[in-house]
């Protein structure tokens, strides 16, 4: 799973993945949510299939393979029902809220670009940062 | 906050059942003018700081709506076909004190004139229950003033705003970047980007505090008190008159009648699942436009065999949601919408509908990204962006804080065929027959939607930005507005309650919230819901004193 998910969303020099955001800690806790019942047999199966095909490859499991070769096989399964499933639980685990075991030192903020506070103040981006007849005071 | 209790012997002058939008300020207008009451609540009543950002839970697990506490559904386009399990949107509403008004957006539009008379105006249209209302505009407009100033409504006149007896209370929040880039738009084509009034507090108000722009209006609950939802206005005040009880995780089950067919009280399951009976002098149902309708469909007798109060057999039909449609853009520099109220700019240019456009149908346009991050990146990106790997990760990271979405808010039809009724097959965890939603949309409305999709398009052009993509227009298999069944009329043959909310079938048994209106609007209805739940209180309080009830 943690191979699977550092191809879902890769580590790169600049920003985290799901690697360092620890999203299988996330899944670990998924595998135990009722909300996550229906789709927890369909994950594990199609990671056993991974195996399965790593295994073809001469690999001992699909973590043994190569970046490469693991992308080549997740290009084989990429439109199945599994992929779907472990991809949404790859991506909430990268965001959700720390408490659910994942989205580990601010990962999920730092990939997506946002300033971690609990509240801001405006301007909030920067076209209502320019100077003009739009720029509205809180006071105007 | 302690709160009056009344005993289980005791009869009341009103039970109200919803603490939401109407039945909150309904709760505060008649404990405020001296009458007892209780309110039956299904949901608890959270505080503010219970309140979380939490997006897994509120918005996945739909920790908050009735959706988590009732998963099943069911959905079919006609009577003809087998009903299947929805897994759509659903008819969705929050459980709780303050209800949907704890989770919505705030937008406070006010109808216009034409909302009241679009019948008179347009003509009849095939297939539908297309009415006037029986009021007018002018008779609401004091209570949309009443609400604006009651629960705080922040906001600045605008080119085609309706008459309005008194300013906004509050001055307009701070324009976002998307209204920025609206207003662009809006101005490159000679339309008319105005602000949107907002049920956000901009400043200090009634003893509550600012928006702090933590970005989470839509579907969270307010942690600073600053949405006005009725948890945080209308509420406290209702219990601090000390004739008002709040009753939570009550779940009304049936209206009781007497043998002259008069109302005497509101059967409930307490939270363990007891039934248990709350008698009154009069019943007051504002439990939303899919509650309503279970409640009244089930609170059957040999005088009322369809249900109460559905002499009309109308109970229940014309549901309507408003129709959504709208185009996203990416623009060159940071919008950074998770900051921030959902919408602070708007475009009612084509609020009127227009016969040259070939079909029924008007709406507003506002600029908007209510995405979380989860949401955004399962749902959002642009279909040729590959949905992993490492252009998945740049696309999340270029998109985010540079996205917005124009977001059309469009009439929906009062169809016949379109209803709630009763699902015997999928009863809730208190044994209450579960909700079937039956729906087709009106051709007009399905091309009202490519329409507005198209006005949106053509704004994210002129607004400026370096790509824009659509979603594919889709027909509605739920929502949160619950509008139209129970709808208000003279006719007692075509209408549920009269122009009081009063039901035409029982005396003393009123009906306000989202099920009363006639036709749709276009979108955010919660505005003329409050106004309808502010006026209705006066009558209501009106008959009860003169004994007319």
């Amino acid at each position: 799973m943690r191979a699977f998910a550092a191809q879902i969303i890769p580590s790169d020099q600049s920003l985290p993945g799901a690697d360092e955001a620890g999203a299988v800690y996330f899944i670990d806790r998924a595998f135990g949510m009722p909300f996550f019942a229906d789709i927890v047999p369909v994950v594990r199966a199609g990671l056993a299939d991974l195996d399965t095909r790593a295994r073809t490859l001469g690999e001992r499991d699909f973590a043994s393979l190569s970046p490469g070769r693991q992308v080549a096989i997740m290009r084989q399964v990429d439109r199945t029902p599994f992929f779907a499933a472990a991809r949404m639980l790859v991506v909430i685990g990268t965001f959700a809220d720390p408490s659910y075991g994942g989205n580990r030192h601010g990962a999920g903020r730092t990939i997506v670009g946002v300033e971690h506070r609990p509240t801001y103040s405006a301007p909030y981006g920067w076209y209502d940062a320019q100077p003009g007849p739009s720029a509205t005071k809180p006071d105007a | 906050m302690t709160q009056r209790a009344y005993g289980e012997s005791e009869t009341v002058d009103f039970v109200i059942v919803g603490s939401g939008a109407a039945g909150g300020v309904l709760a505060k207008e008649l404990a405020t003018a001296g009458f007892d009451l209780v309110v039956l609540e299904a949901g608890p009543w959270q505080q503010p700081s219970q309140f979380t950002h939490d997006e897994l839970a509120v918005e996945r697990e739909n920790a908050m709506l009735n959706l988590a506490f009732e998963p099943i559904q069911t959905i079919r386009a006609n009577e003809s076909e087998p009903a299947r399990l929805n897994t759509g949107r659903a008819l969705a509403y929050r459980r709780g004190v303050g209800g949907s008004s704890v989770h919505f957006a705030a937008n406070y539009w006010r109808f216009r004139p034409i909302d009241f008379k679009e019948r008179s105006r347009w003509g009849s249209i095939s297939g539908t229950g297309f009415a006037d209302w029986p009021i007018t505009y002018e008779e609401l407009e004091p209570y949309y003033t009443k609400v604006d100033w009651e629960i705080g409504v922040s906001g600045a006149a605008g080119p085609f705003d309706p008459r309005r007896s008194r300013p906004y209370p509050l001055p307009p929040l701070p324009n976002k970047a998307s209204g920025v880039v609206l207003e662009r738009g809006a101005r490159a084509l000679g339309l008319h980007a105005q602000v949107s009034p907002l049920a956000i507090l901009s400043k200090p108000y009634d003893g509550r505090s600012p928006c702090l722009a933590c970005g989470h209006c839509s579907y969270y609950g307010c942690e600073f008190g600053a949405k006005s939802s009725t948890l945080a206005t209308v509420i406290p005040k209702a219990v601090a008159t000390g004739r008002c009880e709040i009753r939570t995780e009550s779940t009304a089950v049936r209206v009781e009648t007497n043998p002259s067919g008069r109302a005497t009280g509101v059967v409930y399951r307490d939270r363990d699942g007891r039934e248990r009976r709350q008698r009154s002098r009069a019943v007051i149902i504002a439990a939303n436009g899919a509650e309503t309708t279970r409640l009244l469909l089930l609170s059957t007798s040999s005088a009322f065999p369809n249900g109460l109060a559905n002499s009309s057999g109308n109970v229940g039909r014309y549901i309507m949601f408003n129709g959504h449609a709208g185009t996203f853009g990416r623009f060159e520099h940071p919008l950074n919408e998770y900051k921030g109220p959902v919408a602070t700019r708007m475009v009612h240019d084509f609020y009127d509908a227009d016969p040259k456009r070939g079909f029924y149908g008007g709406g507003g346009i506002d600029a908007r990204f209510n995405y979380q991050p989860i949401g955004f990146a399962l749902g959002v990106l642009p279909n040729d962006v590959p949905t992993w790997g490492a252009e998945f990760k740049r696309a999340l990271t270029d998109y985010f804080t540079h996205s917005v979405r124009f977001y059309a808010h469009i009439t929906s039809l009062p169809v016949a065929t379109n209803t709630i009724t009763l699902d015997h097959d999928h009863p809730d965890r208190w044994g209450r027959p579960g909700l079937c939603l039956t729906f087709t949309e009106h051709p007009d409305d399905m091309k009202a939607k490519h329409w507005f999709r198209d006005r949106t398009e053509e704004l994210m052009v002129a607004a400026g930005a370096a790509r824009l993509w659509t979603q594919p227009v889709l027909p509605a298999d739920g929502s949160v507005h619950l509008l139209g069944t129970a709808r208000m009329g003279n006719d007692p043959s075509e209408s549920v309650v009269d122009r009081y909310h009063r039901a035409h079938d029982v005396r003393n048994l009123f009906i306000c919230d989202g099920s009363s209106f006639v036709t749709s609007g276009r979108g955010q209805p919660t505005m003329t819901i409050q106004a309808l739940a502010f006026r209705a209180a006066d009558h209501i309080a009106r008959f009860a004193r003169s004994h007319d009830i």
